[in-house]
């Protein structure tokens, strides 16, 4: 019983619309505890894989696990989804409606009532609860959606681009909100097309490109398994070195610094050489690679 | 409970609280009262003050005795109470009191015999009209009488229904005249004269119900136009609350939580209820206005709805209003703009309007084969079914098919349009055409 159930596990689902296959073939686990992202360009399949995962839609063929058993009517009640396509009802006042979506949870009218007094006040939402949906900022009902899908305390969050479309403090105050659920044991799982979030959030990722699964796995190990193949260079002078055809794939300037991929097979080294025998260098450090690098490499692979 | 029970419970509150709150609704359940109001009780009062003025009317006539019979055949002829009838010279005519003709004008005559049919008394009359001193004149000499052809000189015309109770009194009159110069008295004249006064039994389980045609027509066209306004006003509301959230796409967060089914049902359900609200109220509204009326005519046993005919016109109302409300919500799961579901409209009346139609035959023969097979079909059952029972009660295995199937066919609408809802609202764009509404329903097996 040590072995703790898989929050999540898909294996090899797929769905089509007419033609158009938009998951093919796609195997994810999702262990409990961690902030998985589900990244990949738009279009790459993310929110129907996500629909799929809670039963919003039916996969073609393939399994859907929950908690360890093929998914089924229950579960629903233990996950929070944020679509993304925000939906509210306009015309709703905003406690009313948390207190309706808990309660389509399985909360009591009490409960729902409470629990949603709590995440409006942590939300600053708490001199908006007697209004009207539509009487709110944009930022706001952004906040009312969150607490929507939190209200019920579910085991496992699903959201769909959480962060995207909000000002800068909203995004702040929801990222931390989000976060906080993972100090509490919490199973996280969020998609997002921005690379840098996920890099700076994700314990796991699946990244998707075309409806196939590129990368998947704990994104530390992914990171190590491309090695460290870029150095970041801070330098005054010839940039001669930056053509070495034997050194350098590629490279990219910006402006402060050069970000230099090795070409297979050279030593840092020598670059470190070459470098220095031409300009002064103020920075030479070694990086792991970015995950947008690893992604444009991973699909760059797939498609060969 | 289970989940599923719950959730539907949740979301018809949820659609009946948050519509009988608005503003809306309130002013419409008060304005269309005031409007009925305005645009029947008011003229209705006007037309009884003006008419409660005696209308002074001059009879001219070469012979006084039948001027006086003239005269009291107009008196008299507005008092049509049933104990005066036989007492009274037989000048009775028996109007029939059913509702809908008590609003009738009381009518209210001053008359005076002038025994001088003359050309120069007629340019009298003439000036006694135009200066406002009489209101009219009938001309009656001997001629006139002889021919049956008589002439009502006034400064209004007169309605139509004034012209035919004229007549009736006039033609009692002659006749009463004819039969005193062959020596028939006024007492034998009144028996002679003395209307025919049709009752209908219907028998009915073996008792028999004393029931008056109009009554049962009243209690059908009630139900057509009961079902009929709230079809167009509530059905429509239905699609729209469909289509309200496939556009806010709050579905999305709802089908996280409870199944389309569910969603359908709620929908359905509580804003269905809503529209019964609001008739509810419009009809406890007219109750109250037309109750001490409505309760004469009950207690004097002139409307008499059988009970079975009450619980089949419930019945068969709310289980109408239900499917034709389920083929809204199938609309509005199919269709992306309301002007889309406008153009679609008629296509759901039809078979109501069919149901008209098809009324006059089923009441001529309610247990023609015709009859028996349309009055199975849910889209027709609401009125012709309901019609057959108001007429006659027909075989119990009829009423149970046609019920049975009735609810079968809203179940049948409401599965479908789950399905078309729930693969409809995840795709984006443009209307589906059929092909790939059935396509849709391949997508949706198993959810």
């Amino acid at each position: 019983m040590d072995v703790p159930v898989n929050t999540v596990e898909l294996s090899k689902i797929r769905k089509s619309y007419d033609e158009f296959v938009a998951v093919d073939d796609l195997s994810l686990i999702i262990r409990p505890g961690e902030v998985y992202g589900l990244l990949g360009p738009n279009g790459a399949g993310k929110t129907s894989t996500l629909r799929m995962m809670i039963g919003i839609t039916v996969p073609d063929s393939g399994v859907v696990s929950l908690f360890g058993e093929p998914l089924r009517r229950a579960h629903m009640q233990r996950l929070g989804y944020l679509p993304e396509e925000r939906g509210l009802y306009k015309k709703m006042k905003v406690l009313d409606q948390l207190v309706f979506l808990g309660q389509l949870k399985g909360l009591s009218g009490h409960d729902a009532a409470q629990r949603a007094l709590q995440w409006c006040e942590r939300l600053g939402l708490k001199d908006w609860t007697d209004k009207k949906v539509e009487e709110l900022s944009k930022g706001m009902q952004q906040k009312v959606q969150f607490i929507g899908a939190l209200v019920h305390d579910p085991q496992f969050v699903v959201m769909d681009e959480p962060f995207s479309g909000l000002d800068p403090s909203s995004a702040l105050v929801l990222k931390d909100a989000f976060l906080e659920l993972k100090t509490v044991g919490k199973t996280l799982l969020f998609s997002t097309h921005r690379m840098d979030t996920a890099e700076r959030l994700c314990d796991s990722i699946c990244l998707i490109n075309h409806g196939r699964a590129v990368l998947e796995g704990d994104l530390a190990k992914i990171r190590t398994g491309y090695g460290k193949r870029n150095v970041q260079i801070k330098y005054e002078g010839d940039s001669q070195f930056l053509h070495n055809a034997k050194l350098v794939q590629s490279f990219n300037d910006y402006g402060n610094y050069v970000e230099v991929r090795l070409a297979s097979g050279a030593d840092p080294q020598e670059l470190l050489r070459a470098a220095a025998a031409g300009a002064r260098l103020s920075k030479f450090e070694l990086m792991e690679p970015s995950l947008e690098e690893i992604f444009i490499e991973a699909v760059g692979k797939a498609n060969a | 409970m289970n989940t599923g029970l719950i959730n539907t419970w949740l979301i018809i509150k949820r659609e009946y609280l948050e519509r009988v709150r608005t503003r809306s609704f309130l002013v419409l359940t008060l304005l269309l009262p005031a409007i009925m109001a305005g645009a029947f009780i008011i003229p209705a009062k006007l037309s009884s003050m003006k008419s409660a003025k005696a209308q002074r009317l001059v009879v001219v006539t070469s012979t006084p005795q039948f001027g006086e019979i003239v005269r009291q055949q107009l008196v008299a002829g507005d008092k049509t109470d049933d104990e005066k009838a036989g007492a009274d010279t037989g000048k009775d005519i028996e109007k029939d009191k059913d509702i809908g003709e008590d609003n009738e004008p009381s009518r209210n005559y001053s008359i005076e015999v002038d025994p001088n049919p003359s050309d120069a008394e007629r340019t009298v009359l003439r000036n006694r009209v135009n200066a406002g001193d009489i209101d009219g004149y009938l001309w009656l000499s001997d001629d006139a009488v002889a021919a049956r052809k008589v002439t009502y000189y006034g400064r209004q015309a007169g309605g139509f229904m004034e012209k035919s109770w004229l007549i009736g009194q006039l033609d009692n009159a002659i006749l009463m005249q004819e039969l005193a110069q062959r020596g028939v008295t006024g007492t034998q004249a009144g028996a002679l004269l003395k209307p025919v006064k049709l009752e209908t039994i219907r028998v009915e389980a073996g008792r028999e119900t004393k029931g008056s045609g109009q009554a049962m027509f009243f209690a059908v066209f009630a139900m057509v136009m009961l079902l009929y306004t709230a079809v167009i006003f509530y059905g429509v509301s239905v699609m729209r609350a469909v289509l309200e959230e496939k556009n806010s796409r709050v579905m999305e967060v709802l089908l996280s939580s409870a199944t389309s089914t569910e969603l359908m049902a709620g929908k359905l359900i509580g804003v269905g209820a809503v529209g019964l609200t609001q008739i509810g109220i419009w009809i406890v509204m007219a109750a109250v206005y037309a109750f001490p009326a409505l309760a004469a005519s009950v207690s004097l046993g002139e409307i008499r709805i059988p009970p079975l005919t009450l619980a089949a016109f419930a019945l068969f109302f709310l289980l109408g209003y239900l499917l034709y409300s389920s083929v809204y919500a199938a609309i509005g799961a199919v269709i992306t703009s309301e002007q889309e579901g406008q153009q679609l409209q008629f296509i759901i009346l039809l078979p109501l309007i069919i149901s008209v139609f098809m009324m006059g035959p089923v009441m001529r023969a309610p247990d023609a084969p015709v009859a028996v097979w349309t009055s199975m079909v849910p889209f027709f059952s609401p009125v012709l079914m309901y019609l057959r029972i108001a007429v006659q009660t027909p075989p119990v295995w009829q009423i149970a098919l046609s019920l049975l199937l009735l609810v079968a066919t809203i179940a049948g609408f409401l599965f479908l349009c789950a399905r078309i809802y729930r693969i409809g609202i995840l795709m984006y764009g443009k209307r589906p055409t059929l092909p790939e509404i059935l396509k849709w329903l391949k997508y949706a097996k198993g959810l």
